[in-house]
């Protein structure tokens, strides 16, 4: 089997000291021991909440980190001491305001990435042409970025990365920030290069976007793969629960506490949604613990009351709410 | 070499803060030849040198503020725009990508210290040989290369250090009193000419000042090498100094990639 990313026991520990006087020397694991392999073509996502390391591992594998421990590599190179190898074979796109130059046109930016990335003098034109179709940005291409939305913005990105034709494709939540029918353009725009033979590895937090895009997924939190499979796959980690979300106004930390606390409520949750909210909680399938719950909700102005299958969503919150956070060591 | 000179325009007009017609003109060009005019007349007052030091070694100094402030952004302002990450992706030699960039700082300054020198020998009335000209601008052009060179080293520790701007400062107003432009070397302490000696442009103006006296090419030539040998050698420690920080980033995480 070709494999485009093969990561063994990848770990990356940061050390940052404060204070001159009394200097405090601090650790902090933020990749613990991360085994990948991505095959050639594969279009494979990484999921993770803040902080699960899922940055630091794409930094490793692009050649920016060195791992502390462990071995990665990419298209068959190491990413420690072939990095010139790695960086002709791959692009890297994240998502965002930053990380163009602004005073200049976009058909600038991607002149001058066409040079540092080796795009032969006489390709450049055509290859620009090609990427500036492709993303949508014809038309558009000689105005300054900085005038650009955040959706354009991000197109750009996705055509820096394409420059050199990469055999490899990180993704660092590319459509962060995106409105909706842009972030559905950026999704046919990643479908469409995986289809094209494009090794795309994607981080992303909206897992409607795993879903639909990934052919496998994996779970990173506390620096550590804790689930892999397809999106099918992830579902079992939410089965044998039933899901319940209630519209409501007005919910208090100590009322959701409160739900968590219920018997046979495994997990509950509030997300704030224009005025209202909506609470989600996820119980164990033997369990009708409706009643329960809108008996704790007393007082509150409620809506719709729903209950459901689990989603990918709650199979993700499933996997991550066990997890310990990354393990931070402080030293005098 | 498209990558030096293609790359190194681009990225002069993507990173330079200065590139509006109203900044540069106020800023270079206006700004330096106000500075020349204020030393004349203080020169005069004082009764220190004549004219022409004056005009000679402040058109020098003239392309300091766009080649070190210049050489500083081109490779610091990665940082602003938060693109250093994706420079440091690329492939292709760190050394040709940076010292590329100090050559549109360099032409920037050469622009500026001949529109000074013609600026303050018309308002001063100083008539300069048109034999020594075709030297002049050689002079002018290598004082500006090594200025570009010298703010490209201040541009490599401003990836590491925040602060690098108080460095910058601080480096023009050392310029101004170390290089003899302003003050005769000979009336400054053993030390401060010293360092004055290993500072760009002290050797160009000494160059410039024999020319438009009248010497030859030739005569001017040692002060011309050892400017020579200043800017590679600031070119050298640039070129140094982003290797060290780019494998320390690796190893550190201490660059703001992205």
């Amino acid at each position: 089997m070709a494999l485009a990313i093969e990561a063994r026991a990848l770990r990356r520990t940061y050390r940052t000291r404060t204070g001159w006087l009394n200097p405090r020397r601090v650790e902090i694991d933020a990749v613990r021991g991360v085994d990948l392999d991505v095959r050639r073509g594969e279009l494979f996502g990484l999921l993770g909440p803040n902080g699960a390391g899922k940055t630091t591992t794409i930094k490793l594998l692009n050649t920016l980190l060195i791992p502390t421990a462990g071995s990665a590599r990419v298209c068959g190179f190491d990413v420690v001491t072939q990095t010139r190898e790695v960086r002709r074979r791959i692009g890297y796109v994240f998502g965002g305001d930053r990380g163009l130059y602004d005073r200049l046109s976009a058909l600038d930016n991607l002149r001058y990435f066409a040079e540092l990335y080796g795009v032969p003098a006489a390709a450049q034109k055509r290859r620009i042409g090609e990427l500036l179709e492709l993303v949508g940005l014809t038309g558009r291409e000689r105005d300054r970025v900085e005038g650009y939305s955040r959706g354009m913005r991000q197109r750009l990105h996705i055509a820096r990365g394409l420059l050199h034709e990469p055999e490899v494709l990180f993704l660092d939540e590319p459509s962060i920030g995106v409105d909706p029918v842009a972030a559905r353009e950026l999704r046919s725009t990643v479908a469409g290069l995986a289809a094209t033979g494009t090794t795309v590895l994607l981080t992303t937090h909206y897992m409607a976007e795993a879903e639909e895009l990934c052919d496998r997924i994996a779970v990173i939190a506390g620096g550590e793969i804790q689930a892999l499979g397809t999106a099918d796959e992830l579902k079992h980690y939410a089965q044998g629960r039933r899901v319940l979300e209630v519209e409501a106004f007005g919910v208090t930390d100590a009322q959701v506490q409160g739900i968590a606390a219920l018997p046979g409520v495994r997990a509950a949750g509030v997300e704030v949604i224009g005025a209202g909210q909506v609470l989600t909680v996820a119980s164990e399938a033997a369990v009708d613990v409706q009643s329960d719950v809108l008996r704790a909700l007393d007082g509150v102005r409620l809506g719709r009351v729903t209950a459901r299958q689990p989603t990918l969503e709650d199979a993700y919150v499933a996997i991550v709410n066990g997890v310990d956070r990354p393990s931070v060591a402080v030293a005098a | 070499m498209r990558l030096l000179v293609v790359g190194g325009v681009i990225a002069y007009r993507a990173l330079f803060n200065w590139a509006r017609p109203s900044m540069f003109v106020g800023t270079l060009l206006i700004g330096p030849l106000f500075q020349l005019l204020f030393f004349a007349y203080l020169g005069r007052q004082l009764g220190v040198a004549d004219d022409t030091f004056y005009i000679v070694g402040n058109a020098v100094l003239s392309a300091t503020l766009a080649c070190v402030f210049g050489g500083t952004i081109a490779v610091s302002n990665e940082r602003r725009w938060g693109t250093l990450g994706h420079v440091l992706l690329s492939p292709r030699p760190r050394t040709l990508i940076f010292l590329g960039r100090a050559i549109p700082y360099a032409g920037n300054g050469l622009l500026i210290a001949v529109f000074t020198l013609t600026a303050g020998s018309l308002l001063l009335g100083l008539r300069i040989p048109a034999s020594a000209l075709p030297g002049l601008v050689l002079t002018l052009a290598v004082g500006s290369l090594s200025c570009a060179c010298f703010g490209l080293t201040l541009g490599a520790l401003g990836l590491r250090f925040r602060d690098v701007w108080l460095i910058s400062n601080v480096s023009l107003a050392l310029m101004m009193l170390l290089t003899g432009v302003n003050v005769p070397a000979a009336h400054l302490p053993e030390w401060m000419r010293v360092v004055g000696g290993g500072l760009p442009i002290t050797h160009a103006a000494e160059a410039a000042r024999r020319l438009v006296a009248g010497d030859s090419l030739a005569a001017a030539g040692p002060a011309l090498v050892r400017e020579v040998t200043v800017g590679v050698a600031y070119a050298v420690v640039a070129a140094v100094l982003l290797k060290i920080f780019e494998a320390e980033s690796r190893r550190r995480a201490s660059l703001d990639t992205l």
